[in-house]
């Protein structure tokens, strides 16, 4: 009964969507859209709170609930685990999409009624497109007759905290793009006599999106770090390429806005880079669900799907980017772009991150292509993403620094000096200080730790001026960027491995640390057994600093194994010890690493993360004086 | 129940030794003495995928495979092959698929230049755009 | 800036969208692993015989007739599972498979083959893998088809299931 309630939704949510699409035009009374608007947002909170109900109560009769959920899981992961495969995933997105739907609508007034119907109109073709992929093809409803007595379980590795809000995350993102392409798709619809400052409209939506996506991708690094069990934390898998492309033009659409809200200049490029961020968020979603990929990500192989996805990225991308065709030439205007000043550090940005998003994924798509049309097979794997865009990454990098201290216009070269001067020393000092600490050598860790410090330094200053030309988000984002490129920097250049084999009371050294074995433990949880080891981690002055526990789990009910490394945190370094195979005759394997300033990366993510909300909240707050 | 429980430890433990397939990778028996060597060794595996595995190279993978090739690349090195006749040696008998550093061919002369070619593309529209417009 | 150049984006696109068509369309299999030996001669070895005091060298076995060549262990369950299919390769249609006995007990195996049934003509000895590397194998099971004159025609990763036996049986038919 609940599960068909929960279809009867779904399906009354596609019957809304298509309301919404014939009513949202001009003339039409408004309440026949607030009805559309709010009934949309309705059902789809029922079908989703349904499915998550009949995961918690684990009824089996529901081939989702069977696939994907057992009783013995525990509660938080019977929750998460609703998105945590391809079918509920897609009602969360169809529930953000009901949401942002929602709050689009929410801006409607007198004034800008043809804008804000056209991108409801948009949004609502959007959401069609979804609703009706998922009945057609990804039914999370489906029954399974005979009910089975208990499920599949659900990959315990996939059971972490990180994971439960990493999907939520990505999707605001991604939704929050396709607010940002269907005011560009009404912009472009819009006749000469409407002046509407659309931009103004755009702003908040797309720094939301960015600033939810980077934390969404930063998640799911924190959760590769912690448990995958070697310390890395991106890959260049492609799963991870589809986020970071929409992340990469994202962060030039942000840019650009700026520029259009001060100048009136970059209009058309803007209109094109909201259609492209969507597009690409689209084109994303077909990668990780066609099945012509195989990654740790993708979820279940099905070409039906595929072809879906495709045809609607075509219709949405061959309308949209034919309608910028023939209608973005008004929006074009012949301004001059001084590179020497803000907006050209601006436009400077823009080419790197458009750069390097075609060459990630250029190197995405290349191996397919390659076997497609010819019989060798190729990997392009982290070493090609290493040569081609840490090269361009770290000028962009550079002229992040200086570029928001420079003036719109032309900056007055005599004053630029001045101006740099107490970063550049600050830099110098900060970075002289860490080799002090560190005492290591490597050209990497010198540039990445100038380039830190360079950011870091740029923004403190600003900080400490006080100037309110400023945005304070911005500077929040900024010096987030510059302690992740601390963190990495860290991690990557100055990372020590102890690889060894340990009896019970053997001491192992690393860096100014002694750890040693105490003991193993075998330990049963709710959902699967273990083998802990037990570590005591010694400084040089013999105090204990740490108690590590790495173990090695076995999951009965999915069959799986899995290695839970232990980890030290402090703001200096992590230690983090992961247990392999052994006995108690000949020792056990041990890996131990000295990973430095790893924290710097997380702490840094959620400094861009607040500056992002700040930043959103400002733009927010401006629109609604706007739109009063 | 305490039966049960000892059966099930005994058996993952046993279990674990041939089929996980997570981390670990190299192990404390193949690290090579010569650490210029073992340099040499852990740089090479990191360029070499892991077949059966999902984007893993060699370096980072416990599949029986992979120890098996970390294995014979410190052979070789230590038996004084360089390393392009190492990855000679395993393209030979696994393809260009091995390498997670794609090579440079005829098929992936597009991959390698059009990155730079997107750089001189992206600067030089800002210039003719500059060109054709008027100083403010 | 020209009003044609509006149009790029366009084009790019409908570039790119057709390039995703045509993968989707031709159904690759993502997870196939091509091997780099077909069309070449069988990798040269020699190496100690299960079943025969004399050892098995290579260039003698191979060349001279259609041969199937198939990896296996007795401690590799598909391999166990797929045993079934290379008896009948062996019984029905008369072809002959040589066993190359993967990293196992030699013991072990002869009780295997007894317990089973042996379906290969000999069983070369790959003690440490080496020779599994020079084939270019991922993991066992793993059958090879050569022709007469010693090529490797077709490479199968994993057991011998009842579609790939009916698959496999095809191409030797056509290869000969």
């Amino acid at each position: 009964m609940v599960p068909s309630l929960g279809n009867l939704a779904l399906w009354l949510s596609l019957l809304f969507a298509f309301f919404q699409f014939i009513v949202s035009r001009k003339n039409i009374n408004l309440k026949f859209i607030s009805v559309s608007v709010i009934g949309l947002l309705i059902s789809s909170l029922i079908s989703f709170f349904i499915l998550m109900y009949l995961h918690i109560v684990s009824d089996f009769s529901v081939l989702n609930v069977f696939q994907n959920s057992h009783t013995t899981k525990p509660l938080l992961y019977k929750i998460s685990g609703v998105w945590g495969n391809h079918e509920g995933s897609m009602l969360l997105w169809i529930l953000v999409l009901t949401l942002f739907n929602y709050f689009i609508f929410k801006l409607l007034n007198k004034k800008n009624s043809d804008f804000i119907l056209k991108t409801l109109e948009t949004q609502a073709f959007i959401t069609i497109g979804f609703i009706l992929f998922t009945v057609l093809t990804s039914n999370p409803f489906e029954r399974m007759i005979p009910a089975q007595a208990n499920g599949l379980g659900f990959n315990p590795i996939l059971q972490d905290p990180a994971l439960v809000i990493h999907p939520p995350l990505l999707y605001i993102g991604y939704v929050g793009f396709s607010a940002a392409f269907s005011m560009s798709i009404a912009t472009l619809t819009l006749s000469n006599s409407e002046k509407i400052l659309w931009y103004n409209y755009m702003k908040p939506f797309v720094v939301a999106a960015w600033t939810f996506l980077s934390i969404g991708i930063a998640l799911g690094s924190v959760w590769a770090y912690y448990e995958l069990g070697w310390g890395g934390w991106w890959f260049w898998d492609p799963v991870e390429n589809a986020s970071f492309m929409p992340w990469l033009l994202g962060t030039a659409l942000l840019h650009s806005l700026i520029i259009v809200e001060k100048r009136k200049s970059l209009q058309t490029w803007v209109l094109l880079l909201s259609i492209l961020a969507f597009l690409l968020s689209v084109v994303g979603t077909f990668l990780v669900r066609s099945g012509i990929l195989t990654s740790v990500h993708t979820f279940a192989l099905d070409p039906s799907r595929g072809i879906y996805i495709l045809t609607f990225t075509a219709l949405l991308g061959g309308y949209s980017l034919m309608l910028f065709a023939t209608r973005s030439k008004k929006y074009f205007d012949n301004s001059y772009f001084n590179f020497f000043s803000k907006e050209g550090s601006i436009l400077v940005n823009n080419i790197f991150m458009v750069v390097v998003c075609a060459t990630v994924f250029l190197g995405t798509l290349y191996p397919l292509l390659v076997e497609a049309f010819t019989n060798n097979k190729i990997s392009v794997g982290e070493p090609y993403y290493n040569s081609t865009v840490i090269p361009i990454i770290i000028p962009a990098i550079l002229v992040m620094g200086i570029g928001p201290i420079l003036d719109w216009g032309k900056e007055d070269k005599s004053k630029t000096f001045k101006k740099i001067f107490p970063s550049v020393l600050l830099t110098l000092i900060m970075t002289v200080f860490i080799f002090l600490f560190y005492q290591s050598y490597s050209f990497i860790g010198i540039a990445g730790i100038i380039l830190a410090f360079w950011i870091i330094s740029n923004n403190l200053l600003i900080l400490f001026k006080r100037n309110k030309n400023y945005s304070i988000g911005m500077i929040i984002a900024h010096l987030g960027v510059g302690l992740l490129i601390l963190g990495i920097t860290g991690s990557s250049v100055w990372q020590e491995e102890k690889i060894t084999r340990m009896k019970l009371e053997d001491v192992t050294k690393i860096e100014k640390y002694n750890i040693v074995l105490k003991k193993i433990d075998e330990i049963k949880e709710s959902n699967y057994v273990a083998l802990q080891g037990n570590f005591l981690v010694y400084d040089e002055k013999k105090n204990i600093i740490a108690k590590l526990k790495p173990e090695n789990r076995f999951y009965p009910v999915t069959n799986n194994f899995t290695t839970e490394a232990s980890i030290h945190t402090n703001l200096f370094r992590d230690l983090y010890i992961v247990l392999g195979e052994g006995n108690l005759s000949d020792g056990w394997v041990v890996r131990i690493y000295y990973n430095p300033l790893v924290i710097w990366i997380w702490i840094g993510a959620l400094v861009i993360f607040i500056g992002g909300i700040t930043s959103t909240n400002i733009n927010l707050r401006k629109l609604k004086i706007l739109s009063q | 129940m305490t039966i049960n429980k000892i059966f099930i430890i005994i058996l993952f433990i046993s279990l674990i030794q041939a089929f996980s397939n997570n981390t670990y990778a190299v192990e404390p028996d193949e690290i090579l003495k010569n650490q210029i060597q073992e340099l040499r060794a852990r740089n090479i595996s990191k360029n070499i995928r892991c077949m059966i595995c999902q984007n893993q190279s060699i370096d980072e993978s416990n599949a029986a495979l992979a120890k098996d090739l970390r294995i014979l690349i410190r052979n070789k090195i230590q038996e004084g092959k360089k390393d392009e006749e190492i990855y000679k040696f395993l393209t030979d008998r696994y393809g260009d698929f091995i390498l997670l550093k794609p090579p440079f061919k005829l098929s992936t002369l597009a991959l390698w230049v059009l990155p730079f070619i997107f750089l001189i593309i992206g600067i030089f529209v800002i210039f003719f755009h500059n060109r054709k417009s008027k100083k403010i | 800036m020209k009003k044609q150049l509006l149009i790029i984006p366009s084009i790019l696109f409908l570039l790119i969208l057709l390039a995703l068509f045509y993968l989707l369309i031709i159904e690759r299999n993502p997870s196939e692993l091509p091997s780099n030996l077909l069309n070449k001669n069988v990798p040269k070895f020699e190496t100690e015989s299960l079943l025969k005091s004399k050892k098995f060298v290579s260039t003698k076995e191979f060349g001279n007739e259609v041969v199937l060549v198939n990896f296996f262990a007795t401690w590799c369950k598909p391999c166990r599972d797929e045993h079934f299919y290379i008896q009948r390769f062996a019984n029905e249609k008369g072809i002959r498979i040589v066993g190359i006995n993967y990293k196992d007990n030699p013991k072990k195996t002869i009780r295997w083959l007894k317990n089973l049934g042996n379906p290969y003509s000999d069983v070369p000895i790959d003690k440490n893998g080496r020779i599994a590397i020079d084939w270019g194998v991922y993991g066992i099971p793993e059958t090879f088809i050569i022709n007469s004159k010693g090529i490797i025609k077709y490479r199968h990763v994993g057991p011998i299931t009842k579609k790939m036996y009916r698959k496999i049986n095809l191409l030797i038919k056509e290869i000969e």
